[in-house]
């Protein structure tokens, strides 16, 4: 430590007498950004880094925690005054943010938590399970709590998939007139959900509900309801996607649970911001917030990924 | 030649005859396991048999089996195309450009009609097989690489498009004149989706062009010998550009039908498709050396990967499984190609021996 504090004061002094940017940099990283969710994620904590001042760069990891490692070495290159991620895996992030905080650069996660505490400044999260048994408890109430269901699993490799179907069937299992029939993972993807979804209905064609892991799987089926036909399927999302908004005001979706992701990336911004300022971001590391329940009545409320009235 | 016949044992002729049989069912072995997979499903998944259900199926498997078709005729030239999977999402996101965002031309904004929409997105996805069949036909790089590159390109430019968001309702609307996008993959004719017509309508051109044109015999005479084809007088760049370009075509029309089925364009859409269009080729017994193969196989071939994952969808097994079960029957179907070909090179010169003495 005798050694480390004048390196530092060293270091200090050295980017102080830099020609400064006046603009700190805000590094962004998320997942993807062919992803609506991740996308709005991202551009809500850039534009709320620059309106506090910062300069901010956006990447993504794929969900591949190696090229996560390399952007946090670029992150720790560049110099960034914060990173604020939403993680490529709860236990494979840890050394990443490790690394970065014993680069003297703050970590802040959004949207997914890691399997450590004391490393990263903040982990805020939606409450994936308290989201899902809201939106199961309204699918429940669809069937009118009877009825054959299916189910369209996320990516089961991912510990979201994982979440929300144990809360959906802690709400569903409870309902002793409900009935899982099939369940198939459609990886997340609206087209794998569609074709899974039309034969899943060949196999059992008195389905008269589909709750799926998130919204673009809940589109999918959607899409193959209406093509087979049929009508009067109960169909509910996870995410709060604005399409799927849109398709519930439609009528062609019952209900989301809404993620409020928005609001988590300006908070991740904001408490990054409040730590480089004042030293500490006054909350406690891991925050959760919970999720709202979208549907027909309060689908108008809701645009990209938040509540707007 | 009365010599050689006079030494053919009873033993030979005896081995040849059975030779003869055990080829004839490695050869009809795509057809056989499909025939199997059918019984089989029929069997343990009660809807399975139905009407309905096979036409859903052959929906699903129009998808794979399009760009398969595609494939074969670049296999053949012991090539292989591995940018069909973007070349579908990149032509279903400028499908879905057009339709919701239009084109602006002299500072106004024109919604094209929907046939100069298709025109424009299969034009879009021919300049990539344009781009392929340059790279690995004039500037000699090898297929897997070019067209590695270009997978990577049309991703990127597909995500371009749109900055990485989903095109929703592409059901055009009235006031643009541009509706009708969803009849290419949610349309019926006789009874049949429309996929399963282009399906078939595509299979039945190239299976044409392949056997009796040609051109096919070009694709083949490329694939089985380069060198000697060259020395034969075939332009063997125009060759390969022509099965580039079909590839591509049949890759834009699966992002066409991509889009009308969901009514939506994903520019992650068709991320691996390639690898199911390649299994397909292989499994109907197309040999990845170039020159030997048929477009019929390939059909049949993604039968077989169609009806394995709808079948396993309907009995509810897991998706690892699945994947599981894939993965087998594809290195057991190249597995058996290797057999055939080693037990032809051995019994081949005895099959041949045994029918010259019987014609003479």
């Amino acid at each position: 430590m005798r050694l480390l504090a004048p390196v530092l004061l060293l270091a200090v002094l050295l980017i102080g007498c830099r020609p400064a940017d006046p603009h700190k940099l805000l590094f962004i990283i998320v997942p993807s950004q062919d992803n609506p969710f991740f996308k709005s994620e991202a551009d809500a904590a850039a534009a709320r880094a620059q309106q506090l001042g910062y300069r901010t760069r956006i990447d993504a990891h794929d969900d591949d925690a190696y090229r996560q490692d390399n952007l946090i070495d670029a992150a720790i290159a560049s110099n960034a005054a914060a990173i604020i991620l939403d993680n490529a895996g709860s236990d494979s992030s840890i050394s990443a943010v490790r690394r970065a905080t014993k680069a003297g650069i703050p970590v802040f996660l959004m949207d997914r938590e890691i399997a450590a505490d004391g490393i990263a400044k903040a982990q805020i999260i939606a409450d994936n399970d308290q989201g899902a048994r809201l939106v199961a408890a309204e699918f429940g109430r669809a069937l009118n709590g009877s009825g054959k269901y299916a189910e369209l699993i996320g990516k089961e490799s991912d510990t979201n998939a994982q979440i929300r179907t144990h809360g959906f069937h802690a709400v569903l299992d409870g309902m002793p007139g409900l009935k899982l029939v099939t369940a198939q993972s459609a990886n997340w993807s609206q087209s794998e959900a569609f074709s899974k979804t039309e034969t899943m209905l060949q196999a059992h064609s008195d389905i008269t509900g589909i709750i799926a892991g998130n919204d673009t799987m809940a589109l999918g089926a959607a899409a193959a309801v209406k093509s087979a036909g049929l009508h009067n399927i109960q169909i509910v999302g996870f995410d709060g996607s604005p399409d799927a908004v849109a398709a519930i005001r439609s009528g062609e979706l019952n209900a989301t649970a809404l993620q409020p992701s928005v609001y988590i990336a300006r908070l991740a911004v904001e408490e990054a911001d409040r730590l480089l300022k004042t030293g500490s971001t006054g909350k406690p590391e891991r925050q959760i917030v919970p999720c709202d329940l979208v549907t027909k009545q309060n689908a108008n409320l809701y645009e990209n990924f938040e509540k707007v009235r | 030649m009365r010599s050689v016949a006079k030494t053919l044992s009873s033993s030979d002729r005896l081995a040849s005859s059975s030779a003869r049989l055990i080829l004839m069912l490695l050869r009809a072995r795509a057809i056989l396991v499909l025939l199997l997979l059918l019984v089989l499903f029929s069997v343990l998944a009660p809807n399975f048999l139905t009407a309905n259900n096979l036409s859903i199926l052959a929906k699903h498997v129009a998808i794979s089996a399009i760009l398969a078709i595609g494939m074969t005729f670049v296999i053949l030239t012991g090539g292989i195309d591995l940018s069909v999977g973007s070349v579908a999402g990149l032509g279903g996101m400028i499908a879905g450009y057009l339709l919701t965002q239009g084109l602006s031309l002299g500072g106004a904004v024109h919604f094209p009609p929907l046939v100069i929409v298709v025109f424009l997105t299969l034009a879009v996805c021919l300049s990539v097989g344009a781009l392929n069949g340059w790279l690995v036909a004039r500037a000699g790089v090898a297929p897997f690489i070019a067209t590695l590159g270009t997978l990577y390109i049309a991703r990127g430019a597909a995500l371009l498009i749109s900055n990485g968001k989903t095109f929703p309702n592409l059901a055009g609307t009235a006031a643009h004149h541009n509706t009708g996008l969803t009849t290419i993959g949610q349309g019926f004719l006789l009874g049949l989706p429309a996929p399963v017509w282009i399906m078939l309508l595509l299979f039945g051109v190239a299976a044409f062009v392949a056997v009796k044109t040609p051109f096919g015999r070009h694709v083949y005479a490329v694939g089985g010998n380069e060198r000697a084809a060259r020395l034969a007088g075939i332009r063997i760049p125009r060759v390969k550009l022509a099965t580039y370009l079909f590839s591509s075509l049949c890759a834009g029309i699966v992002g066409l039908i991509i889009a009308s089925q969901l009514e939506a364009a994903h520019p992650a859409t068709g991320e691996t498709f390639e690898l199911n269009a390649i299994a397909a080729v292989v499994l109907g017994g197309t040999s990845l050396m170039g020159g030997r193969g048929s477009v019929t196989g390939s059909l049949i071939g993604a039968f077989v990967i169609g009806v394995l994952a709808d079948g396993l969808v309907m009995l509810g097994v897991s998706e690892f499984w699945q994947i599981v079960i894939k993965g087998v029957v594809i290195v057991l179907a190249v597995a058996i190609d290797q057999l055939q070909t080693r037990l032809q090179a051995r019994f081949l010169p005895l099959i041949l021996r045994s029918s010259q003495e019987a014609g003479a």
